[in-house]
């Protein structure tokens, strides 16, 4: 019977099981030595796969009284930071962000999206394109980029711009928004950065000099004008028009309307329920004083925003409650203030937003 | 395989010939076609050409078409194997109550100033720490201090790190150098003066602020902020405060005292539930006003934490508070990450860890304190202290000196007086003899029998028996000198006979001693050894 047996097995059988013995041991031993040549994760300690830890990592020393903030970040070799909120990603925006000339290498990368099935295909669209930047050429490749995800809901489903500006959800939209900053701003605000530019998503247009421009004015918070090209339909012709009203000086009935509000009501800008007469810098533009002429502010906007790392190490974040009826970048500008920094808006230098 | 239909089959679709006609009794070999065949010998190649390619993968692994085999599934996308990039899911670090199993990272922030002296003492704490070592970053900012401190803090840290322990060994481990320039002293009085609190705490703040901005990372999932001047804590703390799952957590400060001072007292008053007397005071005030708690200038009738404690209570209580003290706090790494930070300016009338509280209740954390549960800050001695401390030295000094001052007048007076003394003494005894024998001749018929009864009752027993006995004698007329005298007496005169003798001796005594009137005892001593001396009779 045996021999009938050994016939009658086909030696492809043999074969294939033969291979896939060999296949199996593979899998099975292979794992531990790739292992060892993929990159390390992000935390330091993590257990390699052996269960045995390395030996620990040594003491570093940062001399934080060494960091410069000048006018000349370049010729210091100042660190920035740019940090991103992203709902959706833009093409524009990267294209954009590559094209600045400040040194790739001083600058970092920071992202925050959130965790909803936008999210993904914005994380998975941004990944893509910085995988493509991190190979490239050494020029143009950054120094980290640092990409997290939100650990809390997005209040809106829909980022539409129309439901996006309901004076109802704006509180709501604005406390995210501003736990979002803020998570980012704190976990990736290194001790050696001098400067960290805020820069939204859907800025897809700005000078490629933006940092070095905004560094030379020395200003601890410093906001370009954030202007938006579209098509003007009864002329057909591009237009410009402003986009963020969230940079402004105060006004007297905008004190007295928040004098009137309970202690959790916030004052927002262009809305007809609720008339600040506040001086907008959206409308402050005067061609003929020049791109660096500066203007005091007591609320900035976030689409494009150049902070002294020394105000948020101060303290100054973005409140996701009302702080003096304000919140998020123009909060953020009444905390600075508080801790007695200054906030200057650029009204003739145009930064330009996304159409949609 | 058989075809469906063949042409030779019938209309009613079963095949020519015999159906049946098969012997399953008669072996037949299968025939193999020559397609078979063929086929066989490409699948033969194809199998050795996969063995030979498997086996020099399984030779060489990780050469270019490593991941193609088996690892398409675990390999991540490309971005995370770039060095330069990072990505971070921050619902992973959100901190939960049994941290340690989850492996979640502990940021562990000290501030440090002219803190030389405290380093060996926070040292000692961090070895003791019952918490994951690897799982602890730590991250300590030395800011303006004239002594050694880094120089100290560095050693301290070499020495933990190449311990030969490994489970001592912290994780990463950074330190901040940055001078801030503060003008204010860092000791005791002009820390804790009420003029220098409000710029005090703002510079504290500031120095938080920065601490944290720089250390805290995307994988943090707890920060722990530790004053080094801490004495006793338990080696479980971190644990202890993790496992109640709050968002913020202190416990009770308290820090002991010398005697003289009561032995312990409340240390952190920064810990405290909000009250409408504080609320109404903060309207009055101007908006950069800064509310310190613990000074008699602003009297808000707040509920401590440090005053609720109770040394038998439960450690596990916890009490809802607004504003927290700095010596230990245990919080979530989300609430830095959403913005909750140390105020270096008013908020809300209140700065550092106290706004600091403030800010989290206001942004819908829970803030918790727990008020049986102490750990013992370092007691420095503040100014009136050591004034206090040096009058006590003076005055016990002082009272020594006196003493010996006394003695040795006592000494020379005696020494003065002491031949006029003695022949008193002389005198006295020779006036005793004569006295005591005239005494015994009256007595010697009726002491004789007594004398005799008490003398074989000593002498039945041993010394030691004596003495306990006429101890309990003593005890039972309450008096103890007195009782010891009898027993001096009993053990010098052993012989019973003489021991009849002696009572008589005591009774005489302290009527001379009684002649002095300064000295009260004794007399009370002559009248009880009187009624001994009867009882004894």
């Amino acid at each position: 019977m045996g021999s009938v047996r050994i016939k009658r097995a086909n030696p492809l059988t043999i074969l294939l099981g033969t291979s896939l013995v060999v296949f199996i041991v593979y899998f099975l031993f292979v794992p531990s030595s790739s292992s060892a040549s993929r990159p390390a994760p992000p935390s330091p300690f993590h257990k390699t796969s052996t269960g045995v830890r390395a030996s620990p990592p040594p003491v570093v020393r940062y001399d934080m009284n060494s960091v410069t903030v000048t006018k000349d970040p370049e010729q210091n070799k100042e660190k920035i930071l740019i940090l991103t909120p992203m709902a959706r990603f833009y093409q524009g925006y990267w294209d954009n962000l590559l094209q600045l000339n400040y040194p790739h290498e001083l600058i970092t990368l920071g992202f925050i999206l959130p965790k909803n099935k936008e999210g993904n295909a914005a994380t998975a669209a941004l990944q893509a394109e910085v995988a493509k930047t991190q190979k490239g050429p050494i020029d143009s490749r950054f120094k980290e980029v640092i990409i997290l995800r939100q650990d809390f809901e997005p209040p809106l489903t829909s980022q539409d711009e129309s439901e996006r500006h309901k004076l109802n959800n704006q509180k709501e939209r604005r406390a995210a928004m501003s736990k979002a900053r803020n998570s980012l701003i704190f976990t990736t605000l290194g001790p050696m950065t001098s400067w960290v530019l805020w820069l939204d998503a859907d800025i897809v247009e700005t000078p490629p000099t933006l940092i070095q421009d905004l560094a030379s004015h020395d200003q601890p918070v410093i906001v370009p004008n954030c202007f938006q090209r579209y098509t003007n339909s009864e002329t057909n012709q591009d237009e410009e028009r402003p986009y963020d009203f969230n940079s402004w000086q105060d006004s007297q009935s905008a004190r007295d309307l928040a004098a009137k509000m309970g202690p959790d009501d916030i004052l927002l800008e262009g809305y007809a329920e609720m008339p600040t007469y506040r001086a907008l810098m959206a409308y402050m533009v005067e061609e003929n004083k020049g791109m660096h002429h500066e203007v005091p502010l007591d609320g900035v906007g976030g689409t494009a925003l150049m902070v002294k790392a020394d105000v948020h190490r101060d303290g100054a974040m973005f409140p996701p409650f009302s702080f003096y009826h304000l919140m998020e970048t123009e909060g953020f500008c009444k905390m600075a203030r508080r801790l007695t920094w200054t906030c200057t808006g650029l009204p003739n230098y145009k930064v330009y937003h996304y159409n949609e | 395989m058989i075809p469906r239909h063949h042409g030779g089959g019938y209309s009613n679709g079963y095949p020519k010939g015999n159906t049946f006609d098969m012997s399953p009794h008669r072996f037949e070999p299968r025939s193999s076609p020559p397609s078979l065949r063929r086929r066989r010998q490409l699948m033969t190649r194809v199998g050795i050409g996969l063995v030979v390619v498997l086996f020099l993968v399984f030779i060489w692994p990780g050469v270019s078409f490593a991941p193609l085999v088996g690892f398409g599934l675990l390999a991540t996308s490309d971005n995370t194997q770039l060095d330069t990039v990072r990505y971070y899911d921050l619902s992973n670090v959100q901190g939960t109550a049994r941290g340690w199993e989850r492996e979640e990272r502990i940021l562990l922030c000290v501030p440090l100033r002219d803190a030389q002296s405290h380093l060996p003492m926070f040292f000692s704490h961090l070895r003791n720490f019952t918490y994951p070592h690897h799982l602890i970053d730590l991250a300590f900012l030395v800011s303006d201090s004239k002594d050694n401190t880094l120089g100290l803090l560095l050693q301290n840290l070499e020495q933990i790190q190449n311990d030969e322990e490994p489970t001592m060994h912290y994780g990463e481990i950074e330190i901040f150098e940055k001078d801030f320039g503060q003008k204010v002293n860092q000791d005791v009085e002009s820390r804790h003066g009420f003029a220098a609190q409000a710029s005090r705490r703002k510079l504290m703040a500031q120095a938080r602020n920065w601490l944290l901005s720089a250390a805290l990372r995307p994988y943090h999932s707890w920060v722990y902020w530790r004053d080094v001047d801490v004495e006793t804590a338990p080696f479980t703390i971190l644990e202890d405060l993790m496992r109640h799952n709050k968002d913020i957590i202190v416990p009770n400060v308290w820090r002991p005292l010398p005697d003289w001072l009561g032995g312990e007292q409340p240390y952190d008053l920064n810990s405290w539930q909000e009250s409408e007397t504080a609320l109404q005071l903060a309207d009055t005030l101007d908006e950069d006003a800064v509310i310190v708690e613990g000074y008699a200038e602003y009297a808000t009738w707040r509920p401590h934490l440090a005053y609720l404690r109770d040394p038998y209570g439960d450690p596990d209580m916890e009490m809802e508070i607004d504003g927290v003290g700095g010596v230990s706090i245990l919080a979530k790494a989300r609430v830095f990450r959403a913005g909750v930070h140390f105020p270096a300016f008013s908020f809300e009338k209140h700065a550092e860890t106290e706004g600091f509280g403030k800010m989290a209740r206001r942004m819908g954390y829970s803030v918790v304190g727990l008020p049986h549960y102490t750990i013992w800050h370092l007691y420095e001695p503040s100014l009136d202290d050591i004034k206090h401390m040096e009058q006590m030295d003076r005055d016990r000094a002082a009272k020594e000196k006196e003493e010996k001052e006394k003695a040795e007048k006592a000494k020379a007076m005696k020494e003065t007086f002491d031949d006029p003394g003695r022949q008193w003494e002389q005198d006295k005894a020779d006036m005793q003899n004569i006295a005591s024998e005239q005494k015994k001749k009256k007595k010697a018929k009726i002491d004789s029998q007594g004398g005799k009864k008490a003398g074989t009752k000593f002498g039945n027993q041993a010394g030691g028996a004596q003495e306990q006995q006429v101890k309990k004698a003593a005890q039972d007329s309450a008096e103890k000198k007195l009782a010891e005298n009898l027993v001096e007496n009993v053990e010098a005169d052993k012989a019973p006979v003489e021991a009849d003798e002696e009572p008589v001796e005591v009774g005489e005594e302290p009527v001379e001693v009684g002649e002095e009137p300064v000295e009260q005892k004794p007399v009370k001593k002559a009248a009880k050894a009187d009624d001994e001396v009867k009882l004894v009779a």
